[in-house]
Order: C-alpha cells, then sequence, then structure tokens
C-alpha cells in the first residue's frame, strides 16, 4: 500500500486512538497517509484541544488503565505526542477540516505547527482521498 | 537452514502492535544488504505480522523460534 486517506470525526481519547495507530504503523512502512480532521476532531489540532481529549461515556472510568497499557505496548499515551510522532515520520500529512475549524474554532492561529493546515473538503477528496490507495474513516 | 549470524538484536519485548512493526522497519534501514537482524518479540501477533511484513518488502525471514514466551525471528536483509 503505497497511499492511504484517514478521516477523523470524534475527538475522545479511546475514539481517536485507534486511526492514529494506524496511520503510526502505515507511515513506519512508507505509507503516505493524509489524515482530514473533521467535526469534533479538529480540536485535536490544537495543543488545548489535544491536552483535553479524554474517555467518554461508558468508558470513561477506565482511562487511566488505558492510557497505562497504551504506555507499556510501546507508544505515546499522549495525543499530541503522538500527533509529533506522526510528523516526525515524514510520511504523514494533518490537515484541518475548513468547515469543523469553523464550527469549533481551530484557525491558522491556534493550530499546532505539525499540522499542514486548514482545507476545504474539495481539495482533500479530489487531491487526496480519490487518488489514494485506501482509504478509512473514523 | 543453515546457522545465520546476527548483525543486530532488536528487543521488542513487552510491546505491542504496532510497535514491533514500526521499530523492526526503523532498525532495517539502518543494516546494509546481507545483514541478519535478530528481533526478540512477546507479542503473538507478530507471528502473523512479520512473516508478512517480509513478503511485503522483499526480506528473508531465516527463522522463527519460540522459547520461554519470547518470539525470535531472524530476518536478512536482502533490499
Amino acid at each position: 500500500m503505497k497511499s492511504m486517506v484517514i478521516v477523523m470525526r470524534d475527538d475522545s481519547y479511546d475514539k481517536i486512538l485507534t486511526p492514529l495507530v494506524f496511520a503510526y504503523l502505515a507511515s513506519a512502512e512508507g505509507t503516505q497517509v493524509d489524515i482530514l480532521f473533521v467535526n469534533w476532531a479538529v480540536k485535536a489540532l490544537t495543543v488545548e484541544g489535544a491536552a483535553s481529549l479524554c474517555m467518554d461515556g461508558q468508558h470513561a472510568a477506565d482511562e487511566s488503565m488505558v492510557r497505562e497499557n497504551v504506555a507499556k505496548a510501546g507508544l505515546p499515551n499522549d495525543i499530541y505526542e503522538i500527533l509529533k510522532a506522526l510528523k516526525a515520520s515524514g510520511c504523514v500529512n494533518l490537515y484541518a477540516c475548513s468547515l469543523a475549524g469553523a464550527i469549533f474554532g481551530v484557525n491558522e492561529s491556534n493550530l499546532i505547527p505539525e499540522a499542514e493546515g486548514i482545507v476545504g473538503a474539495s481539495w482533500f477528496l479530489n487531491d487526496k482521498a480519490a487518488k489514494a490507495d485506501h482509504c478509512q474513516y473514523f | 537452514m543453515s546457522e545465520a549470524t546476527v548483525t543486530s538484536t532488536l528487543d521488542t519485548s513487552g510491546k505491542c502492535c504496532p510497535m514491533p512493526i514500526v521499530e523492526t522497519n526503523k532498525a532495517m534501514k539502518s543494516l546494509t544488504i546481507g545483514d541478519v537482524l535478530e528481533i526478540i518479540a512477546t507479542d503473538t501477533g507478530t507471528k502473523k505480522d512479520i512473516p508478512s511484513w517480509c513478503d511485503r518488502t522483499g526480506q528473508t525471514l531465516l527463522s522463527m523460534t519460540e522459547e520461554n514466551g519470547a518470539i525470535h525471528y531472524c530476518v536478512r536483509k536482502d533490499r
């Protein structure tokens, strides 16, 4: 697989972890990964948003255990640290959806430096998703 | 199969998917063609992941043995 696109919409810790792990694995094998953060997920592309991610709902009580075991497995257990590692791989691009940014207050001034920028869906779908070998939606 | 001379050893004991593959990729890049990497893993998922990774990347899995809960793979860098 030479290229992969991931679209993420949720910002809770456990729901965002899986697609980021998939991206980390794919990038380690040299796959070009482009990730579009839509809806609530766009908040993860700010320092404050990434730091505030937590497990919610029925799994909230398990957060401490999950983070501990994620670290034991060898992964960073902080979302922003994972985003930094993805960027450092040289194979992953992080994009904020312009509509989601407008809704949730994410803009160029508070976007983390690891993100490529704020983009529209039309560009992402036609220039990235349509040309990728594989697409995943979370 | 003849005994291979291990050039480098990567111990991923205690780590789980995706880290054994992530670290194997990284370690292999630092080796030269003909070198042999020994990978030690305790994640049972590697029994499928590492042979599959070798197939995809064109490396040769020389051996896979299991002892005391640890799996040892010897992989020769071929490209």
